[in-house]
């Protein structure tokens, strides 16, 4: 009997419409890979020649330098967050989480804001102690300063992804280190950093992800990299073919990348899921010690939350009067359409794959639940010229088209959001998919499968059942993904319609236009609204593991 | 026979060996069957192919004349007509008791499931436990709802994983009477799968013997665990 005949694959409709939503998600990735290896122009030879070189060393240098920096941070502060009880450690906890929700080309514009000539640092040394200093020491637009930037904003997904994997790790495991005659610090190097080797890992590759996916911080700061080399190549000199290739590029150092992180992890998993664990009970510190550990905790909550929040609040006093009108309001509704019609689709798509994959088990489903989990590892520059491409010929045949009838179209697809919102839909998927993947696997095939033995239908079951018990896990979804198609710079840049700005966009204007004043109240906007999404986020994710 | 299985094979993928072979069962209407075996042994997997939740390899099935499947037909779950308890009971939790039991009639009209509901209320005497949600229940309480919900919409046969291992020891003896008496007054053809021989010598009419994906002739041939 043949398992894969089609009259034996069960839930047809479902797998139609999964097989559907892969092949529009695979195409703008099989455009680029084919155009890649396709003979390229001048303009191509000329980068390749001359440019590429310098674009993919910049990159590297960024990558290797953040990964290492929110490594070393983001892990010393799990450790010390699990271990140690000191002043301010519940607060700290998850408030080290919060630079996350201040996007990295809004801390590059506020911090450039703080340390240039004629910022707040600057400024008062001159004025109140007649100071001038040398200027090489404060120009944070150098790749350095796009280093520092990433840093900052990035670290908390290295501190959270590896401070859930210590809170899962069993008390006995260090207890038998310190038996053995290990202090903490030994404890540290020898038994929690080799454990959670997987769990790091997995997140500075997320954050290397977000490097690659920039376009804002190395954009304002003049660096090139390959993000900006697309921008240019399109706009500058409206080159499709060669973006194209950059788009490439830039995708087989994502690729490099995820195989540099399978071989590194080897097997490992994130967590071990079969033993029951008793946490880890922090160890009261007292004295220098405790302040002095509080004082590394808290500085770097400082510097990489506090202080450009304080610049935004004090720029948004000097000039809300001025930018907080009509127009503002139509952007902060622009924002909050378009990320919630993308949210909502995004949701819907990934319910019908994560049902079909979870009803089906085998290769297809393997293979489909893993094409949509890829396009968050492709960078916004590249999905987004790859998109552009489809529609403008996409565009050309509907014109043709309707030529046949005599009619001219009153407008093409390029002009309107259709083509932003199937970017978001393609690069933000995996995160919804995820979340309900997840959510599925919480509640199991036992609910459903009763539902069916009751004489209830897929389609009905997927309704009484599966909807109600994946609430929770549908919300969480929606949130996540509209903060971050909030939050997102390059996709929207690239392909939002004439005439249609976000907070986002308008905001990264402003900064680019010297008047990074008027970007406070939107950048504050953005933050506000994610940094509230993140604390119910892991208020909810606490309670739960309580 | 009302249940003729014939030459069923299953093989679960990544293994080389089948999980089942050459599977032979009869069974004729209102029996009471227990299937007991090891764990691993293929006894659960036998279950949920006769639930239409698993696809075999190959064979057939046939319930009262009709085909469930064999290599050209495979009729699926909510087709067959039969009715699962499972081992964790799986009463939905945002229903009441009341929603549970009604959800699997649906061909009736508002006053016959209002009555449907209240006889299966009765024979499995919570009467007046309709409005509470699963959690309100004890355990026994839970699998008896679950065992209503499997009988409301009469199916032509019921199966039951595993219908004790989730009780206090104590509670067993009480329970598996319960159900005995439940089984009887419905006359309805069961088959359960349990791992202890007390639990099918008690219910059960007849006892198939399940090891290494094989039915064994004797008890003897069983190593019990």
């Amino acid at each position: 009997m043949n398992r894969f005949h089609w009259s034996r694959v069960h839930h047809k409709g479902w797998a139609l419409a999964s097989l559907l939503f892969i092949t529009i998600i695979l195409i703008p990735n099989l455009l680029i890979g084919v155009e890649f290896f396709t003979e390229g122009n001048d303009n191509w030879l000329h980068i390749r020649e001359y440019l590429l070189k310098d674009y993919l060393q910049n990159s590297a240098v960024i990558i290797i330098f953040t990964a290492l920096a929110t490594m070393l941070i983001g892990t010393s502060l799990a450790w010390l967050i699990t271990i140690y009880q000191f002043p301010m450690r519940n607060f700290l906890k998850w408030a080290l989480i919060l630079p996350l929700a201040i996007p990295p080309y809004i801390a590059a514009y506020t911090f450039h804001g703080i340390l240039n000539y004629t910022g707040v640092i600057q400024s008062t040394l001159r004025n109140s102690f007649e100071m001038q200093v040398n200027q090489a020491y404060f120009d944070i637009m150098s790749i350095q300063g796009a280093i520092f930037i990433f840093t900052v904003t990035l670290f908390p997904y290295v501190y959270a992804i590896t401070r859930s994997f210590f809170q899962n790790l069993s008390a006995s495991v260090l207890e038998n280190a310190r038996l053995l005659g290990g202090n903490d610090l030994d404890t540290f190097f020898r038994v929690a950093l080799p454990i959670s080797r997987a769990a790091i890992v997995g997140s500075v590759t997320l954050v290397i992800l977000e490097v690659l996916n920039d376009y804002g911080v190395t954009s304002y700061f003049g660096i090139q990299t390959v993000s900006t080399a697309i921008f240019r190549t399109w706009y500058g000199m409206m080159d499709l073919d060669s973006a194209l290739k950059l788009a490439g590029t830039l995708m087989v150092l994502v690729m490099v990348v995820l195989m540099f992180e399978r071989i590194v992890r080897g097997r490992r998993k994130f967590f071990d899921p079969s033993s029951k664990v008793r946490p880890i009970q922090p160890k009261k510190l007292t004295g220098a010690k405790a302040w002095g550990v509080f004082a590394y905790c808290f500085g770097i909550f400082t510097i990489a939350f506090i202080i450009p929040l304080l610049q935004l609040l004090r720029w948004a006093f000097m000039t809300y009067e001025k930018v907080f009108n009509a127009e503002f309001i139509t952007l902060a509704k622009n924002s909050v359409l378009v990320a919630s019609i993308a949210s909502l689709i995004i949701i819907f798509v990934a319910l019908i794959i994560s049902n079909y994959t979870r009803l089906q088990a085998g290769l297809l489903t393997k293979f489909i639940s893993r094409v949509t989990t890829l396009g968050y590892s492709i960078p916004g520059a590249a999905i987004a010229i790859a998109v552009i491409t489809i529609f403008i010929s996409l565009d050309q045949y509907i014109v043709t088209f309707l030529a046949q009838f005599n009619l001219k179209p009153e407008f093409v697809l390029r002009t309107t959001l259709i083509m932003l919102i199937f970017a978001y839909v393609i690069r933000f998927l995996a995160i919804g998919f995820n979340n309900i993947e997840a959510g599925f696997e919480k509640i199991g095939n036992r609910y459903s499968e009763t539902s069916r033995m009751l004489g209830a239908s897929t389609l009905r079951t997927f309704f009484m059942v599966d909807l109600p018990l994946l609430r929770g896990a549908i919300a969480s979804g929606f949130i996540l993904v509209f903060v971050d198609i909030l939050k997102e710079l390059p996709l929207t840049l690239f392909l939002q319609p004439f005439n249609f700005s976000t907070l986002a966009t308008q905001a990264f204007k402003y900064a680019n236009d010297e008047r990074v004043q008027e970007a406070s109240i939107a950048s504050l906007m953005i933050i506000f609204i994610s940094a509230l999404c993140i604390f119910i986020f892991h208020r909810v994710l606490d309670k739960e593991a309580n | 026979m009302f249940i003729q299985i014939r030459d069923l094979q299953f093989q679960y993928k990544n293994t080389k060996k089948n999980t089942l072979d050459h599977i032979q069962v009869d069974i004729e209407r209102g029996e009471i069957i227990s299937i007991l075996g090891k764990s691993g042994s293929g006894k659960s997997t036998l279950l949920r192919i006769i639930a239409g939740l698993e696809n075999p390899t190959s064979g057939s099935m046939k319930l009262n004349g009709e085909v469930m499947f064999d290599p050209r037909t495979f009729i699926v779950p909510e087709k067959r007509g039969i009715g699962v308890v499972f081992q964790d009971y799986a009463l939905f939790p945002h229903m009441t008791v009341a929603q549970n039991i009604k959800y699997g009639l649906r061909k009736m009209n508002r006053k016959q499931k209002q009555e449907r509901l209240e006889e299966m209320l009765s024979l499995i005497n919570l009467a007046e436990y309709g409005q509470r949600y699963p959690y309100e229940l004890s355990g026994g309480q839970q699998q008896r709802v679950a065992l209503a919900r499997a009988l409301a919409p009469a199916p032509s046969l019921l199966l039951l994983d595993e219908p004790f291992s989730n009780l206090d020891a104590h509670l067993q003896e009480k329970i598996r009477d319960e159900l005995k008496e439940i089984l009887k007054k419905t006359g309805i053809t069961s088959i359960f799968v349990t791992h202890d021989f007390a639990d099918a010598k008690a219910i059960a009419d007849r006892i198939l013997y399940i090891d290494e994906g094989q039915l064994v002739n004797r008890a003897c041939d069983l190593v019990m665990s």
